[in-house]
């Protein structure tokens, strides 16, 4: 989701080997680099700006994530109860709009969607006598959150519809046979059938968020973003705006570790509630 | 015999001019290209001028971003060893940071440490901040004054401020006669160096330096000072916190929702490019307001550039040439104002007709006044010894997150300042400063 800094800087890929031996060292500007071994990850372990970017992110992932991935649930079970063919592929497709855009371009949208002044939705409220602060300090996490939702969940509605396509037609065959209500095909058949899926989305969107980058920092020259919102805005601040390069590498290793350690969780999770069922 | 005596007092006269003012080097060598980034508009034309005064070079420039976008990209091409431009535009805040970074190369090595007598006093001791080695030439200034819409101000009969008491007065008129609908300015709260500038103005100063042991104070009575009088106009409705630069300002100053703003002097061109006909030609400018009145007038400074040589320029004896070339040279500074808004840092630029032609912008956009004088004037008062800090970056992100809070109303509005000051040391010393609070 967004994108990583060190990826998509002009000077190129920085590997991973790269990033881990940068790590290991200090350098002030350009003057000969010192081997500091594991200093640099005793200060990320101290940094309080990083630990509260990483509270930041799992806040925002436990409300966002279940609310994006229940939309595209409902929109992928709609979808496939459509009959017509080419109202089903007109759907997908506008559904799936949002993530075919730039994330810059959709930043700057909604970012003028957000402005105090100008947003049509605030132009809409005026008659009622109310103004909402989108980008405020209490709008802004919410805001953000409106902004990756609208890019992510046509995304895993995707990935949800094509399981559900899946599904033989004879199971529903069966179940009307059997005299099943809509609901109970969608409870019974449906739902076990997508839940591979779901929880394959739900991996994808814990790593995403946990690299969300480029919708913050877009805001950010419309609104005060703080530059420690999120783990990946502040490793992109310490790095390219301090010039701190060999501590921004202890931080982004750190989060790689912690995106690992919680994508292994969340697998030995699904296998064991799979051997359970 | 006396038209002689004439000609010869005239060669006389011309070689003392001469002596004040340095002519700018040649160049002899074999021909050389030189990168450039830089943001100013239109920089193309001075560098076209520039490449046909010295055929043996010749200058690629590229816009690669404007301020932080640009200085990212440096940073990583300083570190990364290769990829920076021989020749790159850096703001005064910021050159203290590529300093220290050890990016940029000592131009008095190439003889630039002559030319200092060519610029507004303040501006060379940024660039020059030892007095020793010299890190970049100053390109332009920002020295600040007031600007305000004559036509809001003849509508709802205020007179222009010449003190901070009078300013308040206006804004609290003002939202008293349109019941708040009109805000009498904007604080721009997330424009740290706009802030440190009214400091500036107020002779405070943020960061003093003696060798290697630094003192900061961002809280001293002068900041507090100043902030504690923006925020009494912000709590009260008077000013506005619109970010600058952003569309939602360009349509309240276009709407006449906000009177009057404090601008560096590229502030004008600025507007006239934001907001185009809308509200042209209703602009003025006036000197800043004032704190005392001791007589003697004070400004500060916002932003301003200079023209920096990097470390890994292969000719750097050809980029000081250019860099002199391109903020010292009138046709230069000519094309810089006309194109980019650039308000010189070279004292000759002060009187060049072209900036106070009243038929163009950004002039123009104020009903034709000679805006120049008045920043002409305020640059004279700018104080000398203003100094910057290498940890200059964290201090101006910093600065967003407490005053947000203070705009909030979630702290006060000294006590962000407090805070501010707290966590900026905190991080210098991090870094390895020696540096105490004040």
């Amino acid at each position: 989701m967004g994108w990583s800094p060190a990826r998509a800087h002009p000077t190129g890929r920085v590997d991973d080997a790269k990033t881990l031996y940068l790590s290991l060292f200090t350098q002030h500007g350009i003057r000969p680099k010192v081997f500091t071994g594991l200093a640099n990850y005793v200060r990320v372990l101290h940094d309080g700006q990083f630990l509260s970017s990483l509270g930041t992110i799992a806040k925002f992932g436990v409300i966002q994530i279940p609310v994006m991935l229940l939309l595209a649930l409902a929109l992928a079970l709609y979808l496939d109860g459509l009959r017509s063919a080419r109202w089903r592929s007109y759907f997908s497709l506008s559904f799936f709009l949002p993530y075919a855009m730039p994330t810059v371009i959709g930043g700057l949208l909604w970012g003028y969607l957000y402005s105090k002044g100008l947003s049509p939705f605030n132009q809409m409220l005026a008659p009622l006598g109310g103004q909402i602060d989108f980008l405020g300090r209490s709008g802004l996490l919410w805001s953000l959150g409106n902004i990756i939702t609208w890019t992510w969940t046509g995304y895993n509605m995707i990935i949800l519809y094509s399981a559900l396509r899946g599904v033989p037609g004879e199971l529903y065959e069966a179940a009307r046979i059997d005299g099943a209500t809509n609901l109970q095909v969608i409870r019974f058949i449906k739902l076990p059938m997508v839940a591979p899926a779901l929880a394959l989305a739900a991996l994808f969107s814990i790593i995403g968020t946990l690299q969300i980058f480029a919708e913050p920092f877009v805001l950010g020259s419309l609104t005060f973003v703080p530059t420690n919102l999120m783990p990946n805005l502040y490793i992109y601040f310490t790095a390219f705006n301090y010039g701190n390069f060999n501590y921004a590498a202890a931080l982004a290793v750190v989060l790689a570790i912690i995106t690992f350690a919680l994508s292994l969780g969340m697998l030995a999770l699904l296998n064991f509630q799979r051997r359970r069922l | 015999m006396r038209k002689l005596w004439l000609v010869a007092a005239a060669a006389v006269l011309s070689l003392a001019v001469a002596q004040t003012a340095p002519s700018l080097p040649s160049y002899s060598g074999p021909p050389v290209t030189l990168t450039f980034w830089s943001w100013v508009p239109g920089i193309d034309k001075a560098v076209a001028a520039f490449e046909k005064a010295y055929p043996n070079i010749t200058v690629n420039a590229s816009n690669v971003g404007s301020g932080p976008n640009e200085y990212t990209k440096l940073l990583t091409a300083l570190k990364a060893g290769t990829g920076a431009p021989d020749v790159v535009q850096i703001e005064y805040d910021f050159l203290p940071n590529f300093i220290d970074f050890g990016g940029l190369a000592d131009l008095s090595k190439y003889g630039a440490d002559k030319y200092s007598s060519l610029f507004v006093p303040w501006t060379w001791s940024q660039v020059s901040p030892q007095g020793k080695a010299v890190y970049a030439i100053p390109q332009d200034t920002g020295p600040f004054a007031l600007v305000y819409r004559e036509d809001l101000y003849k509508k709802y009969g205020l007179s222009v401020p010449k003190t901070w008491a009078e300013f308040e007065a206006n804004a609290k008129k003002l939202a008293q006669e349109t019941n708040g609908s009109v805000q009498y300015t904007d604080f721009y709260s997330t424009y740290a160096p706009w802030f440190m500038g009214l400091v500036w103005a107020d002779g405070g100063r943020l960061w003093t330096h003696s060798g290697n042991s630094w003192t900061q104070s961002l809280n001293s009575a002068s900041a507090k000072k100043v902030i504690d009088y923006w925020g009494k106009l912000v709590d009260n409705k008077y000013a506005a916190t619109l970010p600058d630069f952003t569309s939602e300002l360009n349509s309240a100053l276009a709407k006449g929702q906000i009177t009057t703003l404090i601008e560096a002097a590229w502030g004008p061109g600025s507007l006239a490019s934001r907001l185009g006909s809308e509200s042209a030609a209703d602009w003025r400018a006036a000197p800043l307001p004032q704190w005392g009145t001791d007589g003697t007038f004070h400004s500060g400074n916002w932003g301003g550039s200079s023209t920096a040589v990097t470390v890994q320029s292969k000719h750097p004896d050809a980029a000081t040439i250019f860099a002199l070339w391109l903020n010292a040279n009138g046709t230069a500074l000519g094309l810089n104002w006309e194109n980019g808004g650039l308000f010189p840092a070279a004292k000759a630029g002060l009187d060049l007709p072209a900036l106070h032609d009243s038929s163009k912008n950004p002039s123009k956009f104020f009903g034709g006044q000679d805006i120049a004088k008045v920043y002409a004037d305020a640059s004279a008062g700018v104080p000398t010894d203003f100094q910057w800090a290498p940890w200059f970056l964290y201090a101006n992100n910093s600065f967003n997150k407490y005053i947000a809070d203070a705009v909030a109303g979630k702290t006060g509005w000294s006590a962000a300042l407090d805070a501010w000051q707290q966590d900026v040391l905190n991080y210098a010393k991090t870094q390895g400063y020696q540096v105490s609070g004040q």
